[in-house]
């Protein structure tokens, strides 16, 4: 293998894990900067979307455009009862919000454990072969989530951006009590946040299970990249999760590469440390109001 | 909370308790239950930990951390033949350093960003375990780790042990009292009610956090010794993030407030794995519902019904008395 | 203060022992049942209901003219050694139990080996680290066999077959891993060859980056003690990153899985470590028997601890007691040519652990070759055929 080779498919490959990061890390920043909860139960979503989706497609068989569809559908219904049922009741309260979370976090792991059982499960390969440029190769397998995650991004930023609804988020983000002086529906932005912010994590799950395997225990993983993504780019900032996503994922692939897989983690702690003490709102945050 | 405390009753109920609780050996069908009430008297020690954390307004997601840090510590200066009893401190003071220089990062960002760090840095904490084999053992831990022995008197079987861990677990609760009535234990609270009205006041918040941490931090890593001295084992895996989930949920089931809520908290979820450990999964699932159940409806935690039951008993008090008055 | 605990475990032991009423010995099962190893401890357990119920079906076992029925009791430990000195203590001191199917991991056993020594109970671990048997722990049984009975033998098979010289492995960072990874070192400088292993962390599923590194100057890939679905997307992850060379498997029981998510391509002409031969009518048997009763395939121990309980059993009647541990575990030390689910069984380790605890059966390697394994050699601790 030339040094071209290994050097091309590093970036392919953090490319690849960066875009799950930045997906998992948006939804997760999304729902704390209009909620204000750290939801420590955000990777299970992820979990559960993987899930149904190698239930549906590869145990059943399922045509992919509806397994997709149902798997990220059924999860976001999950999102919003969580929603009514736990969350909005800690809205505004940082603390209970985030270990109620942790509750949710170990009901819904364990009822997947339960369920579906402890074994691991893999999902048929949607697409095979590579993509040869120049003598190089990329397996299609991991091209497809890096381009499936870049259309999710892509898509929810001009919903951010040019909708009503995303306005409305954006504003609720400042302050929703002064949104809600603006006659902004508080009651139905918020569950539209969490439930957009589930079905990334969820889509994010759908595009990883045919390339990695599925059990109940791999949201725990993504969760705290998650963690360290945000507060590396900025809690609550969407730009910041991105950049934050890529260089999470290309440090994890760099280290990987050349140096030792568990650098890599370390590495990552210290880069946290470093940008909470140089830069504590984050690369791309905003410093805190003082109110 | 505390107020309730003084009455003369009170200390009458907390003697009766802590009687029970020294005599538990004699009337303990078996040893099962003296190595219960020694994982309780363990788990109240970390729990209170975390309640002096919480009590400055701070909520640490690496307590298990610390506690991995401290026994750590604790096992392999003992194991090269440091006495037990003097290592244990040494782990306590180490984890304390540790969340000194953290805490002071860390804690000038909003509570969010601290809990996130906290959390990475257990994290951080068992992978260096993992990691660094040639001084940990790596994933198959430290076997033999040293019995603790006072002056020639080796603590190795369950009735000896239980004891010691009962006075450390006493002088905690003792030790956390003391706080909550000290000055430093009033700004503490104050911050947590209000940061930026006590920084506003002349108090330094970031420098009361840094201490409530560093001092919570220091009773996990305590603990985690005590606890690795007494199954004279210590892994990674002894401490990971679930641990430090379980003793979140014991002090917000028991409640935050004050000392009598992680008692209540780990004398009810210490048994709780018993009732269900024929069950896989299942005992998370209640863990959990628990936790949750617990935050909307009785968000002071079970403590607090009984604070509320007492009060309820004062107004009706003084409301017959009120009526006795006005009928003569 | 202390009284609200107890009243609480007391009304658990209650409800617990109230089905001892008739004859009978109870196996206690010692597993991780929540977490991430639930499979192996629903193996485990699994095999304990199969022996008990074939038992059960014979109207109990017969011993000393006495017929005991036998009843089993699981407890999880949660994968915490803290949790499994509980778990322990409660099966031994509240349940009164002496027979232990577990503990399961290598944290488990070393943290509860004093316990059971000294309660004289006799235990049937799966775990690997070579602490969990010895001369100071003579109630601690080993019914699977590990890398350190399969990989010398196996490791010289493969060398002399193929030219592999830099051997390079993957393995996950925990206790079983890094137990495989001096193992397996030290099996392949035996054998001429240098491996090197690799670590990772055991959440990771994405192996690439590693791959790219460790593979540039490898001629062999080494993925034994990898679960089958981690063994299975290494190697298509190597060879999607367009390694050829020879692959080879050296523990656990991974050709099925990991031909299902390698793809028959990726799988072709790799070597794996066979634990059992379905060839063998009764092993067939409890595959089938497996996977009627629990619809997902047979983790890959089981039939060992249905062995092992089978060796129990035998050893009891032959002792003709099912209290006096310390008779059984002489009895059972004295068997030989068991016949079992898994062929004629025996006890051997004396050399290696220094005491004769480790089941000693005969193991297998294969090649698959167009999506079928085939085996190509028998082996014993000793060498293979």
């Amino acid at each position: 293998m030339s040094m071209d080779f290994i050097l091309a498919q590093t970036v392919v490959n953090g490319l690849m894990v960066g875009m799950i990061y930045v997906l998992m890390a948006i939804g997760f920043t999304m729902v704390f900067g209009i909620m204000r909860i750290v939801n420590f139960a955000h990777g299970e979503f992820y979990m559960i979307g993987a899930f149904l989706f190698a239930i549906l497609y590869g145990s059943n068989g399922m045509p992919f455009a509806v397994s997709v569809l149902l798997a990220i559908g059924a999860t976001a219904l999950l999102g919003l009862l969580m929603e009514r049922v736990v969350f909005r009741r800690f809205r505004g309260n940082e603390l209970n919000g985030m270990i109620a979370s942790v509750g949710v976090a170990l009901i819904l792991q364990n009822s997947a454990l339960l369920l579906w059982g402890s074994s691991a499960r893999t999902v048929p390969p949607v697409v095979s072969g590579v993509l040869s440029v120049g003598g190089i190769v990329f397996p299609w397998s991991r091209l497809v989530v890096i381009i499936g995650a870049i259309v999710a991004v892509v898509s929810l930023n001009l919903l951010i951006g040019h909708t009503r609804i995303g306005r409305a988020m954006r504003a609720v983000a400042q302050d929703s009590e002064i949104a809600q002086v603006q006659g902004i529906r508080v009651d139905v932005i918020f569950p539209a946040a969490f439930v957009l912010g589930v079905s990334l994590a969820a889509f994010a799950g759908v595009l990883m299970a045919p390339v990695l395997s599925v059990s109940p225990f791999i949201g725990l993983a993504p969760t705290l990249k998650a963690f360290v993504i945000v507060v590396i780019g900025g809690l609550g900032s969407v730009p910041g999760a991105v950049v934050g996503g890529l260089l999470i994922g290309l440090i994890e692939s760099f280290a990987g590469t050349f140096v030792s897989a568990s650098l890599s983690e370390i590495l990552q702690f210290l880069v946290v440390i470093g940008v909470v003490l140089l830069r504590p709102q984050g690369l791309l945050g905003r410093k805190e109001r003082e109110a | 909370m505390n107020p309730s405390t003084t009455k003369p009753m009170s200390y009458a109920a907390v003697a009766v308790a802590v009687i029970l609780a020294v005599l538990l050996p004699w009337f303990a069908p078996n040893q099962f239950y003296i190595h219960l009430a020694t994982v309780g008297c363990i788990n109240l020690m970390l729990v209170l930990g975390l309640a002096i954390i919480a009590r400055a307004g701070q909520l640490s997601m690496g307590h298990g951390g610390f506690a991995l840090v401290g026994g750590y510590v604790s096992a392999l200066l003992s194991m090269k033949g440091w006495p037990p009893l003097l290592t244990l401190f040494i782990a306590g003071l180490t984890a304390a350093v540790i969340a000194a220089a953290l805490g002071w990062i860390i804690l000038r960002l909003r509570g969010v960003y601290f809990v996130l760090v906290a959390f990475a840095f257990s994290q951080i904490a068992v992978l260096l375990a993992l990691d660094m084999s040639s001084i940990t053992g790596g994933a198959n831990g430290l076997v033999g780790v040293p019995p603790i022995s006072i002056f020639g008197y080796v603590l190795r079987a369950k009735p000896q042990f239980y004891p010691f861990a009962l006075v450390c677990a006493l002088a905690t609760l003792l030790l956390t009292w003391l706080l909550y009535r000290s000055p430093l234990g009033t700004m503490m609270a104050a911050t947590a009610e209000n940061q930026r009205l006590t920084e506003s006041s002349g108090i330094d918040t970031h420098r009361v956090q840094v201490i409530a941490f560093t001092i919570g931090s220091g009773i996990a890593g305590f603990a985690g010794a005590l606890s690795t001295h007494y199954l004279r084992f210590i892994s990674p895996d002894s401490y990971t993030f679930w641990e430090s989930v379980s003793y979140l949920t014991m002090l917000v089931v028991g409640g935050r407030d004050g000392v009598l809520g992680p008692v209540v908290g780990v004398l009810v979820l210490t048994p709780l794995p018993e009732l269900l450990r024929s069950t896989e999964g299942l005992q998370h699932i209640i863990y959990g519902t628990m936790l949750v159940l617990c935050l909307m409806f009785v968000p002071n935690g079970l403590a607090s019904l009984v604070q509320t039951w007492r009060s309820r008993q004062r107004v009706a008090r003084t409301t017959t008395a009120v009526v006795a008055e006005e009928v003569t | 203060m202390k009284r609200f605990k107890l009243v609480a475990v007391l009304a658990a032991s209650v409800v617990c022992s109230a089905a001892q009423a008739e004859d009978s010995v109870t196996i206690g099962v010692h597993a991780s049942f929540s977490g991430a190893g639930a499979a192996f401890a629903e193996g485990m357990l699994a095999a304990t209901d199969f022996a008990a119920e074939d038992v059960n079906k014979d109207g109990g076992l017969e011993v000393g003219g006495k017929r005991y029925k036998i009843l089993i009791k699981q407890y999880d430990d949660r994968y915490r050694a803290a949790d499994a000195v509980t778990a322990m203590d409660r099966l031994m001191i509240q349940d009164g139990i002496h027979f232990v199917v577990g503990p399961m991991g290598s944290a488990a056993a070393v943290a509860t080996k004093d316990q059971t020594t000294s309660g004289k109970v006799i235990t049937m671990t799966l775990a690997f680290t070579p602490r969990a048997l010895g001369a100071d722990a003579p109630f601690a049984y080993r019914p699977v066999i590990t890398t350190g009975e399969f990989s010398d033998p196996q490791v010289a098979l493969l060398a002399k077959n193929t030219s592999a010289k830099q051997v390079v492995s993957l393995l996950p960072n925990d206790e079983t891993g890094q137990q495989i990874g001096v193992a397996n070192f030290n099996s392949y400088a035996k054998a001429g060859a240098k491996l090197q292993v690799e670590y990772f962390e055991r959440e990771r599923v994405d192996f690439v980056p590693i791959l790219t590194r460790i593979l540039m100057k490898a001629d062999g890939l080494e993925l034994g003690g990898n679960s089958p679905t981690t063994a299975g997307l290494i190697l298509k992850q190597a060879r999607e990153l367009g390694y050829r060379g020879p692959v080879f498997v050296t523990g656990g029981d991974v050709a099925a899985e990991m031909l299902k998510v390698a793809g028959k391509d990726a799988a072709e002409g790799v070597y794996v470590h066979l634990p059992i031969d379905i060839g063998l009518p009764d092993t067939a048997a409890y595959v089938t028997r497996f996977k009627a009763k629990y619809g997902q395939n047979m983790n890959g121990f089981s039939p060992f601890f249905y062995a092992g309980l089978q060796m129990l059993f035998t050893a009891m009647k032959k002792a003709g007691t099912v209290d006096d541990t310390t008779k059984i575990a002489t009895t059972l030390d004295g068997l030989s040519d068991v016949p079992t689910a898994m062929g004629k069984a025996g006890w051997t380790g004396q050399q290696k652990y220094g005491i004769k605890h480790q089941i000693d059966l005969p193991f297998y390697v294969g090649q698959i070759k167009d999506g079928v394994v085939t085996k190509v050699a028998t082996c014993d601790v000793n060498a293979c055929r």
